[in-house]
């Protein structure tokens, strides 16, 4: 498929390379619905994930994160930027580029699985269908090979073989999402990008479905692109963390590094605004409340986009747009990361 | 059932052996099965447990805003806020008229999502209006410059121009603190909290979690918090009470119950909460099999096939008492003592 010269360039260690990615969504309005303006929902986004890790990606509502693995896995179709992927015969192949057809054959090596346990499977189809639906279209195997491999997907996920003719609505909250994680893992994907996998399920059964999802990585070797805004949830999970906010990411780093000592002042608020059950703790913390809320991306501020709830804000952050650059071996958008002294959470 | 005793002078709120059944094709599901917690003046009680352990019931219960397929199955629920008079709340109708000189009046309410508790033809000013000519009898003048106040004392920016808004015009957390200024309108004894922040993000979270328990310290009002959220409850709550299955398994103060829990669901769920800062090892330790379905409740004690100590011929035959501590915590365990006791050796 693709001229080995031309193959772009990917470290060894690199499953998936996302490069200044970009996605705008036009503003209609009026009779005519003429477009008046456009929505950055993402703006300049690079991150790369590594072989076998979990790289989590954390924000508030509108910041941008579920939009970014939607382009990852081209559910949505980019503004600019490129994706580069390492597939599982070693080619590194530009995702951005493909064609429709060239992407489907893609998607046997990158899934995807969602927030909503209730409305991401199709209630008139059972779990052979549901889980087996992707060997199918992919044209894997025959009827009774197909039958065999999801009973055997049920048993890896810790549901029983014999649901194999149920419906979803037999089955609870957690277990539909352990549905979604099988149907996921039937064309033994390399990547799976979880978005708020298990925010919508009671604290037992989160916990539970969080150790299968690192049973599997372990069992499979999977790279996770982990989405979520439970930020105690994706401390536990994962290696290295990116935070966004209005689009952008304003800081990558090392799970601890960020989590002891956060570099912009957004990750500081984050930290800082959960509560923990911890009622001592929660007395004695110092309570950095931010104001205000989000900023409408559609009119988005000037300068740094957190300037107007940033405690620390000062002229330059107005008028000048922070690049996210290096600093002791991580990357922060912010014009003042290395005098800050932010507070993490005591490790 | 009559009130059989009378409520102590700081009592504002006794729930006592509460049932709420729904009968269904598939049986009878007893939503809330004996609840029993009371409320002081001015204090707050946080009220956690996962989704089905019937704690927004039992709210709804208080409230009487039971949906149309409840049966009450017994229990009583009392209620005497700062004026004074004693309402036996379990006694009387949805619409009856003492209900809705509560509701409102006495008892304010906030939910999760209040898209659906606000109406979305009517502006806020004239929302929060209504309620307060209704029940404090100002007029229209005096109840528009009382809503204006009562909208900057929410921290609602610029609140003169908010009073024509429309919920629909309003984000998340503004819609959010509309609602407040809405249920303190009438200055209430009470505020029932239905998971308000949980469709908030977090920083949003915080500052009404702050303005909550601002407001509580200046109008001196009790709350009933209802939540999911351990760390919520442990932010905001002077004593909770863990609910499991359509009971109250355990109260303590806040302090007791997340240093020293006495009931193994307590305990349990606690460990599987991943903490910030905390390093937990690889795996969370996890609650064994999942909330069981209302239809097929185990017998004895309701968390006995999924408890790390529970003794066969005990805690699957006999539904355990609450044993109660002299820390004024108290248990619905067999075994609350010895496991105390394990926990402090």
């Amino acid at each position: 498929m693709l001229d080995k010269a031309n193959m772009p360039a990917l470290a060894d260690d690199v499953l998936i390379s996302v490069r200044n990615l970009k996605k705008h969504f036009p503003i209609h309005a009026g009779w005519l619905r003429r477009q008046i303006g456009e929505v950055k929902a993402i703006d300049d986004v690079s991150l790369d994930i590594r072989k076998g890790e979990t790289f989590g990606l954390v924000g508030e509502s509108g910041s941008g994160k579920s939009t970014v693995a939607r382009l990852m896995l081209r559910a949505y179709t980019l503004t600019d930027g490129s994706i580069l992927f390492r597939r599982g015969s070693g080619d590194v192949v530009d995702i951005s580029s493909l064609s429709e057809r060239q992407m489907r054959e893609m998607r046997s090596e990158m899934q995807m699985i969602f927030q909503d346990p209730y409305s991401s499977l199709n209630p008139r189809m059972n779990l052979l269908e549901l889980v087996g639906e992707p060997l199918v279209i992919h044209g894997v195997g025959s009827r009774a090979e197909i039958r065999d491999r999801v009973a055997e997907l049920l048993r890896v996920v810790g549901l029983r073989p014999e649901f194999l003719l149920r419906y979803p609505h037999a089955f609870s909250g957690g277990q539909r999402q352990r549905i979604g994680i099988a149907r996921a893992l039937a064309l033994n994907p390399s990547f799976i990008a979880a978005d708020e996998a298990v925010s919508a399920l009671d604290v037992s059964v989160a916990a539970q479905n969080i150790n299968l999802l690192q049973d599997l990585q372990e069992q499979f070797g999977l790279t996770y692109l982990f989405i979520t805004h439970d930020l105690g949830m994706v401390e536990h999970i994962s290696d290295r963390i990116g935070v966004m906010y209005l689009g952008r990411l304003m800081e990558i780093a090392q799970t601890k590094d960020l989590f002891s000592k956060p570099l912009h002042p957004y990750t500081e608020a984050l930290m800082a605004s959960v509560p923990q059950p911890d009622p001592r703790g929660n007395r004695a913390r110092k309570r950095i409340q931010v104001k205000g809320e989000i900023a409408n991306p559609a009119n988005p501020p000037s300068g740094c986009t957190f300037h107007p709830r940033c405690p620390y804000a000062q002229e330059r952050c107005r008028t000048e747009v922070p690049a996210l650059r290096p600093v002791a071996g991580r990357q922060v958008r912010c014009h003042f990361a290395e005098e800050l002294e932010l507070a993490g959470v005591a490790a | 059932m009559t009130a059989s005793h009378s409520m102590p002078a700081e009592r504002l709120l006794d729930v006592e052996d509460v049932h709420v059944h729904f009968p269904m094709r598939e049986g009878l599901v007893k939503a809330v099965n004996g609840v029993s917690y009371h409320v002081d003046k001015g204090e707050v009680l946080g009220i956690v447990g996962e989704s089905g352990s019937g704690k927004s019931i039992t709210a709804r219960a208080i409230m009487r805003l039971l949906p149309r397929n409840a049966r009450e199955a017994g229990g009583c629920i009392r209620f005497r806020p700062r004026t004074g008079e004693e309402f036996e709340l379990s006694a009387l109708e949805r619409n009856s008229r003492a209900v809705r000189q509560v509701r409102g009046r006495h008892i304010g309410m906030i939910f999760q999502e209040p898209m659906t508790a606000l109406s979305p033809v009517h502006s806020i000013g004239d929302q929060i209006c209504r309620t307060i000519q209704l029940h404090m009898g100002f007029d229209r003048q005096a109840a528009r410059k009382r809503a204006a106040e009562l909208l900057a004392r929410v921290r609602m920016p610029r609140p003169q121009q908010m009073l024509d808004n429309y919920p629909h015009q309003l984000s998340g957390g503004m819609r959010q603190r509309a609602m407040i200024a809405l249920a303190i309108s009438c200055d209430p004894s009470l505020l029932i909290a239905d998971e308000p922040t949980t469709a908030l993000d977090v920083t949003t979270e915080a500052q009404i979690l702050e303005l909550l328990k601002e407001l509580q310290a200046e109008t001196g009002m009790a709350i009933v918090f209802i939540t999911h959220n351990f760390g919520v409850v442990a932010d905001i709550a002077d004593r909770v009470a863990v609910m499991y299955l359509g009971r109250v398994v355990e109260t303590a103060t806040v302090d007791d119950v997340f240093y020293a829990p006495k009931h193994p669901y307590t305990k349990a769920l606690l460990n599987s909460i991943p903490r910030l800062g905390v390093e937990q090892g690889r795996r969370l330790p996890t609650i064994p099999g999942m909330v069981p379905d209302p239809f097929s409740v185990p017998a004895g004690c309701s968390f006995n096939p999924r408890c790390a100590h529970a003794v066969p011929g005990v805690c699957d035959v006999t539904a355990p008492e609450q044993h109660r501590f002299a820390n004024g915590q108290a248990a619905r365990c067999h075994f609350a003592e010895q496991l105390a006791e394990a926990v402090h050796a």
